[in-house]
């Protein structure tokens, strides 16, 4: 899927970090004098430090590493950071980090309100506006080019010149920053706590991947469409039937896939080929 | 007082690691053969558990007559989930099975609630133990511990010795040669699905034997992530390297815990779990072709 | 590269579609209870249990108190409740709903510390009455949130019942081994057992914790083993504590006391571990089947009595689950939740929020599960811990305090 052809199971520690790198911003820095909100621009640019190194690490992963092994290697990366975290006592260990209280003394009560509920949810719209940004423009650029060639045939690229080390690094890092970006609003600021056991969660990852394919990989309204099938259906069977929703969706998961095994949007591609309205459907 | 202590974890964690190396057999026949990874393996095992309970429970009956009867229950499920659902997307990329598979995992945990609920289970077979000078062993888990062995063995007879099992091999090594030598492949994906299922299924009996408590629905998650690792290090397709991974994944895992405990200030088990990890790691960059590849 | 941002979007447009606007009627001649229960995923047990509590004490309430009084008029409850998966993303998305479109009047919160809090600022931010009847970790209070309400007891008194009533039985007993599990909740009473213990003159000779999730527990429990410890306290959640004991029998660990918090007071406990292995073992707990609360009781120590009486409870627990079941208590405290939100109504005869917490938290009460009463953090101080024992025939005896006690401890355990 995509057009690096890596399935990263990783993506998940980028957001988990970025939860803690705001967590860690807030804990630490809550008693300096005169920073005030400041300190939740800190946490944020700790998150996306942290995120950074952790998308090198990948990247570097990336480049020894394809296919099946590369997804195991993140997974293992993931539960062996979580674990370490809680073995070695790292950044309060199991107990993780509860930082609600450290906002409301630094920012004072209604901020900590507005910040962790209307301005979380508001980034979390701009983040995805930047991410679908940066989807069309490099899928049109040559960045997307050469990435597909990596997706297609790796060594062929680089034989053709292709500098793979670059763009995959390119890759990486915006994948990283952007789920550290989603990680810190969403998971940190707006929860108020971080615990190691509850972030680095795979299972997280494999619904974004659920997501991607339901819609079609490769696509850019792919990742629309399916977040749409699955979070509405997931959502209106949880209030309909509370407690049998997923008794019922894992039969139409399975139904979807073995209908359209291209996504939705990739089935609805095969049969406008040709047509004007391809384009609309990238 | 520590070698002691490192000697009785050891032996408790070479008996475990028997179990976990066919656990992950079947993981790694199923990748190995139709280059599926079966994100739901987890949950097979827990099917296994449930079988050994019920059977114990409701009927009386000893775990190891739930072994085969786990092996045919497993048989049945890859079968149906092949022709149901993995046959359609066998040439479809990686991660449609993957996703695939995680919804049969799904369904599997619902199913397994609505008949069972979400209590946790558990049996208990009472065999007595036996004493030794390092630590106390349930004959249980010698029980468990021998069974994966003579199954394991009895699986590398039927690869080696029968026509059947060469032509797994031969799909293993390169699907198109042996479809082009006369090898039904399609027939082989489905045996092979299913051997793989039925194995999986059986050692979830195996885990029980071992540590016959905690049954539940959602049991399964931490086997699949426990299989990933330990079919890495087995080399990912060969379902005999996965064996001995598993073998010495039980030692790390009870024996690293013992040199974690004299570090002051840290919680060891903890530790010990995210060694396992990084070992991982490191070996995918060192040697992906895992511990006993070429 | 793709493949990430595209997952970027795609955990947005999740995201969003959550967040999509709904509309709903909110009819204002009842109060409405909102709850994101847990009834799949990892706390899917509890979950059950919570809400046919609180549907049997609804029952309670509408059927047999008449409704709740507010502005002199009865008006009828209701509960609205979906399925969080016992996933933070369900509290807080369920928890806006329940707010904005089905315009509840109080909202419950799911199980387990960490979602408790996930939820708080939501609730906060809506300046809606938080009652938490399954987050028991003592940091929920510290944060300064002004909504939230606790019935479950903190997590740092759960062992220090247990120490007392060793120590009362057995002075001479010294060694102590601690072996929690490492979660939030587990190390607030590992702590308090702590602190307590060496008060006690108590000597600590083991403490370690264990990963949640665990499968096997025998490389800590070896270690355990060498120290020799006379009794053993510890435990996390539900399967954890079958498999503790279950591998301290495995490995013949002889001790005078073994008590396990959460998983010990459930039947499928002695189920699971065939019955003779957990004679003996003691658990800590908030409420138990055969406690001896009852309105004479409560007007004995001069506190108003509201609700069902245990029996009672039970029978409607059965009715509202629609199975032959004994309640936990999960339900027990979930239940005794709704009574006090009723209680608190009743007082504030509003169901303002800001008029209703000011009610909680001056409001004092005893009911079938027990004496009910907040500090000023909305902290539980009123609700004292029970001892429970599996005896004889799967007997669950309640063994301390002496005034709820319905029979005699077992000491020392039997050997496994």
């Amino acid at each position: 899927m995509g057009m690096t052809g890596y399935v990263d199971f990783g993506y998940v520690t980028f957001i988990a970090l970025g939860a803690y790198g705001m967590s860690l911003g807030i804990t630490y820095f809550y008693q300096v004098e005169g920073l005030g909100i400041w300190i939740v621009f800190i946490g944020f640019l700790l998150a996306l430090l942290l995120a950074s190194l952790s998308a090198l690490l990948e990247a570097f992963i990336a480049l020894r590493l394809r296919g099946a092994y590369f997804a195991i290697a993140c997974i293992g990366i993931n539960e062996g950071l979580r674990h370490f975290i809680e073995g070695a006592k790292l950044w309060g260990g199991s107990e993780g980090l509860i930082f609600s209280g450290s906002l409301i003394q630094a920012v004072g009560r209604e901020t900590a309100n507005q910040l962790t509920t209307f301005w979380a949810d508001l980034a979390v719209f701009i983040i995805a506006a930047l991410a679908a940004f940066l989807n069309i423009h490099y899928m049109r650029s040559k960045i997307g080019y050469a990435l597909t060639a990596v997706k297609e045939d790796e060594d062929a690229a680089k034989v053709m010149g292709v500098n793979t080390t670059k763009y995959k690094t390119i890759a990486f890092l915006t994948s990283g920053l952007l789920g550290a970006s989603v990680g810190a609003v969403a998971w940190g600021l707006k929860l108020g706590y971080v615990f190691p056991g509850d972030v680095f969660v795979i299972h997280y990852t494999v619904e974004c991947i659920v997501v991607v394919l339901l819609g079609g990989a490769g696509t850019l309204l792919g990742p629309v469409v399916g977040g749409l099938i699955y979070g509405l259906s997931k959502y209106w069977l949880a209030i309909i039937w509370p407690g049998f929703q997923l008794l019922i969706f894992a039969p139409i998961i399975i139904i979807i896939i073995v209908l359209f095994p291209e996504g939705v949007v990739g089935m609805l591609k095969n049969r406008v080929r040709g047509t004007a309205l391809e384009r609309y459907l990238l | 007082m520590i070698l002691e202590l490192l000697g009785g974890n050891l032996a408790h964690g070479l008996l475990l690691g028997g179990v976990y190396g066919l656990a992950t057999m079947g993981l790694s026949l199923i990748f190995g053969v139709i280059n599926v990874v079966n994100v739901g393996h987890g949950q097979f095992i827990m099917v296994g558990a449930f079988v050994a309970q019920t059977m114990f429970t409701a009927l009386g009956l000893s775990p190891l007559i739930a072994i085969p009867a786990a092996f045919v229950i497993g048989m049945a499920l890859g079968f149906f989930f092949f022709y149901t659902v993995i046959r359609r997307l066998v040439e479809a990329p990686e991660l449609t099975t993957l996703l695939a598979t995680f919804a049969i995992g799904i369904l599997l945990e619902e199913i397994a609630k609505l008949i069972f609920g979400a209590d946790f289970r558990g049996y208990n077979w009472g065999l007595g133990k036996i004493e030794l000078a390092i630590t106390t062993i349930p004959l249980s888990k010698i029980y468990a511990f021998v069974g994966s062995i003579v199954i394991a063995l009895f699986l590398y007879l039927w690869f080696s010795k029968t026509r059947l099992g060469t032509a797994v091999r031969a799909v293993i090594e390169d699907s198109e040669g042996a479809r082009v030598c006369g090898v039904n492949v399609d027939w082989i994906y489905a045996l092979s699905f299913a051997i793989g299922i039925g194995l999986t299924v059986m050692s979830g009996v195996l885990l029980t034997m071992f540590i016959p408590v905690g049954i539940n629905p959602y049991m399964g998650g931490t086997y699949t992530l426990k299989a990933f690792v330990i079919a890495v290090l087995g080399g990912l397709s060969s379902p005999y390297g996965a064996f001995f991974a598993g073998l010495i994944f039980g030692l790390i895992e009870n024996g690293a815990y013992v040199l974690f405990a004299q570090i002051p200030g840290v919680a060891p088990f903890s530790l010990t779990v995210s060694l396992a990890f990084w070992m991982l790691f490191f070996l995918l960059l060192l040697k992906p072709t895992g511990l006993l590849g070429k | 590269m793709k493949s990430r941002s595209c997952m970027a979007v795609a955990g947005f447009v999740v995201t969003l579609a959550f967040l999509f606007p709904m509309y709903a009627f909110g009819a204002k001649d009842k109060v409405v209870i909102g709850h994101p229960a847990c009834l799949s995923g990892k706390y899917a047990k509890a979950g059950e249990q919570a809400v046919g509590g609180i549907k049997a004490c609804i029952d309670w309430v509408n059927n047999v108190h008449g409704g709740v009084t507010v502005d002199g008029k009865k008006v009828p409850l209701d509960y609205k409740y979906y399925d969080c998966e016992s996933k933070k993303e369900g509290v807080t998305s369920f928890i806006e709903r329940l707010i904005t479109v089905n315009k509840v009047n109080v909202v419950f919160s799911a199980y387990s510390s960490g979602l408790t809090l996930a939820g708080a600022p939501v609730a906060e931010r809506y300046g809606m009455v938080y009652m938490d009847h399954g987050g028991a970790s003592d940091r929920i209070f510290q944060q300064g949130f002004k909504y939230i309400v606790q019935t479950i007891g903190p997590g740092s008194k759960y062992h220090e019942g247990t120490l007392d009533m060793i120590h009362h039985i057995d002075p001479k007993v010294k060694k102590v081994a601690l072996a929690y599990e490492d979660s939030e909740f587990a190390r607030m009473t590992m702590g308090g057992a702590e602190k307590h213990a060496k008060a006690l003159g108590f000597e600590v000779v083991f403490k370690r914790t264990y990963p949640k999730g665990v499968t096997d527990l025998t490389p800590l429990l070896s270690d355990l083993k060498t120290k020799k410890p006379d009794i053993v306290i510890g435990g996390g959640h539900y399967e954890d504590g079958q498999l503790f004991t279950r591998q301290m029998s495995d490995l013949g660990i002889q001790v005078k006391a073994l008590s396990l918090v959460a998983s010990v007071t459930l039947p499928s406990y002695y189920e699971a571990l065939g019955g003779r292995l957990a004679e003996g073992v003691m658990g800590p707990s908030h409420w138990e089947y055969g406690v001896t609360y009852s309105a004479a009781g409560a007007k004995k120590e001069g506190l108003d009595w509201i609700g069902p009486s245990q029996d009672e409870f039970v029978a409607l627990f059965k009715k509202a689950v629609g199975k032959d079941m004994i309640p936990e208590y999960h339900a027990a405290e979930a239940g005794a939740q709704v009574l006090a939100y009723v209680k608190a109504v009743e007082m504030a005869d509003s169901i303002g929020q800001d008029k209703v917490r000011a009610a909680l938290g001056k409001l004092k009460f005893m009911s079938f599960y027990g004496g009910w009463d907040v500090d000023d953090t909305g902290m539980q101080i009123g609700h004292s811990m029970i001892d429970m024992q599996w005896q004889e025939d799967g007997k669950r005896v309640i063994v301390w305090p002496p005034e709820a006690a319905t029979g005699k401890p077992i000491y020392p355990k039997p050997a496994f």
